[in-house]
């Protein structure tokens, strides 16, 4: 019998399925389910505004996967993550409110809509990189909010649409317990697959493009394939996430998909790191959260002085370039990397070499 | 017919010449040597193989089918794979990625049955890690598999860059210096690694080398480019006793 108070001093893998696992060592399979089972049970205790504010830090999380996948993983910046959600959520409300199809289909429907209008704007990646590439999904932004915003008939123009909650047979999706677990559900899911991509075939391919191309295509790699499958897989969970935030907040209007969405989402990703589904959920979380911690600490303190949350109100912007500056600096990797230091700090402890 | 045909190969960069009608033939199962003063074109004529130089005129033929036109990943799921001068390796990833990343032509996994990753996928990625394994048995890395190759010292990158290629299983193996920059015992390891390749494999070798020691005591044929012109194809022996060589080599040693 194992010892309980004892460390592994290792773990060693006898067969390839083992060493090949997503999480090879028992002691993180265990800390994993139990973050699962923490994050399944917690809306039972918590209050409708905190569950409320889990859901949008989910959402987020899901957008920023998908973000993730096409930015940290494959090396290809993009401004237009914004734009891309409005897809989403504009098919959902179109499919649910004009067509009366059910939230089942449309969801999923709305993640393929955002794939194929992804790939299609991920086309000049066959000839752009860097800045010049997301200079070209910038102009996707630009585009695709002129379209929403024009086009009335379709969307309601700068009005926007009114979507309503998801119903499963007789049961609507109504409190906020019930679509944080739909999200959650969602989620979960969209962080298994891109986990499994990243250890398999196509998502090697995805980090050979973005460290080496060349290398890449003497290996064998369609650089200009995988190039625009890294903005379709991409943008098809950034139209996932775009729909469920819809159906969340019942609205969905051109404002709400502008080009400050794209950049929190770029935000994220940098803060929770480049590269890293965990990461993308840490740093949906702390963009997320951020602007809500700060007003509650401003309520606080105008208690005691009364002027001063009319100058603290128009710091939200100042912090949030502060935080993204600081990240740049002191920890590029972001913090899944900080997270994964003080893993190792204690895995040492108490030996600091 | 070889199994790879070069005919009237000419590269240009603006005014200066890569390649002049150059024209040669590989056999199947040899080891050919491309050998030639710095700047004569040597990598210039890999790139052109490997495709990511299209040559201004001229076509390359490999196994009787006319690649000229052919994307680098096309010829690489032909068989024809790579290794560098200057070393590209994914420098952040693990050797064992590395070397998986060797076997994409050979794997068939794709974007919806990787991110499932059931049954199939798996035993696939199970099946291309055992070669994988191989190939590190092989070249004697087992220590290394999952070390970032970035933190590697230089001989070990070059070995694994070996490595990488040899994981595509080639019919081909494109060989850029392998052995610049090591000590005499790498090297020794190196030319003992080229042979097993060629003897264990039967792998088609095409190495660069400067060190005519190696060139000659490995190559079966020896092709020799001057200011991007081939100035001399033959056996060993032969190349040894060309006039036209030992000129433009002694040349070289004279400006030196
Ligand atoms: N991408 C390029 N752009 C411009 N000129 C190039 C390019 N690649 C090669 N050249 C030129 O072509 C000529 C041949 O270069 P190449 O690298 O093929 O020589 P080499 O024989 O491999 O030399 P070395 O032994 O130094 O590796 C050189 O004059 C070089 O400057
Ligand atoms: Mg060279």
């Amino acid at each position: 019998m194992r010892n309980p108070f004892v460390m592994d001093c290792g773990e060693f893998h006898v067969n390839y399925k083992q060493d090949l696992a997503i999480w090879k060592i028992t002691r993180v399979r265990m800390r994993v389910f139990i973050l699962l089972a923490v994050f399944a049970v917690f809306p039972m205790f918590a209050s409708d505004y905190i569950i409320g504010l889990a859901t949008l830090c989910g959402i987020a999380a899901i957008g920023a996967i998908g973000l993730n996948i096409l930015t940290g993983f494959t090396g290809q910046i993009s401004i237009g993550v914004g734009a891309f959600l409005g897809v989403g959520g504009y098919t959902s409300a179109i499919l649910t409110a004009k067509l009366g199809l059910s939230f089942w289909i449309a969801m999923p429907t709305a993640g393929i809509v955002t794939a194929i209008v992804g790939g299609l704007f991920g086309l000049p990646s066959l000839r752009l990189k860097g800045l010049y590439l997301a200079i070209a999904t910038l102009a996707a932004q630009v585009i695709i909010l002129f379209v929403i915003s024009r086009w009335d008939a379709l969307t309601g123009g700068t009005a926007g649409m009114v979507l309503s909650r998801p119903e499963l047979g007789s049961f609507v999706f109504y409190s906020e317990r019930s679509y944080y677990y739909l999200m959650f559900v969602v989620l979960v899911i969209t962080a298994i697959f891109t986990l499994n991509l990243f250890r398999s075939r196509v998502g090697r391919a995805f980090i050979a493009v973005r460290d080496r191309d060349v290398a890449a295509e003497v290996m064998g790699i369609d650089l200009f394939k995988y190039k625009v499958l890294a903005f379709i897989v991409s943008s098809f969970f950034v139209g996932i996430a775009g729909a469920l935030l819809g159906h969340y907040t019942m609205v969905v209007s051109p404002e709400l998909y502008s080009i400050t969405v794209s950049i929190e989402y770029l935000a994220i990703i940098l803060v929770g790191g480049l590269g890293s589904v965990f990461g993308s959920i840490y740093g949906a979380v702390f963009i997320t959260l951020l602007p809500v911690v700060l007003r509650s600490g401003v309520e606080l303190m105008s208690g005691v002085f009364p002027d001063l949350s009319a100058v603290l109100i128009g710091m939200k912007e100042v912090v949030f370039g502060l935080v993204i500056i600081l990240f740049l600096i002191y920890e590029p990797q972001g913090l899944a990397k900080i997270w994964k230091n003080i893993k190792d700090y204690f895995k040492l402890w108490p030996f600091s070499y | 017919m070889g199994i790879l045909e070069i005919k009237d190969a000419t590269l240009k960069f603006g005014g200066v010449t890569a390649l002049d009608h150059v024209s040669y033939g590989v056999q199947e199962g040899e080891i050919f040597s491309l050998i030639g003063p710095n700047g004569a074109g040597k990598t210039s004529m890999l790139n052109c193989i490997s495709g990511l130089y299209k040559p201004s005129s001229g076509s390359i033929y490999f196994k009787g089918e006319d690649i000229t036109r052919y994307k680098p990943h096309k010829r690489a799921s032909r068989g024809i794979a790579r290794a560098f001068q200057n070393i590209e390796l994914f420098p952040q990833l693990s050797v064992l990625d590395n070397l998986m990343l060797g076997r994409h032509v050979r794997m068939k996994t794709g974007l919806l049955a990787g991110g499932i990753y059931w049954g199939k996928t798996q035993r696939e990625e199970i099946e291309h890690r055992k070669k994988v394994e191989q190939v590190i048995d092989f070249l004697e890395i087992e220590d290394i598999r999952n070390t970032p190759v970035g933190t590697l010292s230089y001989g070990l990158q070059k070995r694994v860059e070996t490595g990488r290629a040899l994981a595509l299983e080639p019919e081909i193996l494109l060989l850029d210096e392998p052995m610049a920059g090591m000590n005499s015992e790498e090297k020794e390891d190196m030319a003992r690694y080229i042979i097993d390749i060629h003897e264990e494999m039967n792998t088609t070798i095409i190495l660069i080398e400067h060190d005519m020691g190696v060139v000659m005591d490995l190559s079966d044929h020896i092709a020799v480019l001057d200011f991007g012109k081939l100035i001399g194809y033959g056996t060993p022996e032969e190349i040894q006793n060309n006039s036209k060589v030992i000129e433009a080599y002694l040349g070289e040693e004279n400006a030196v």
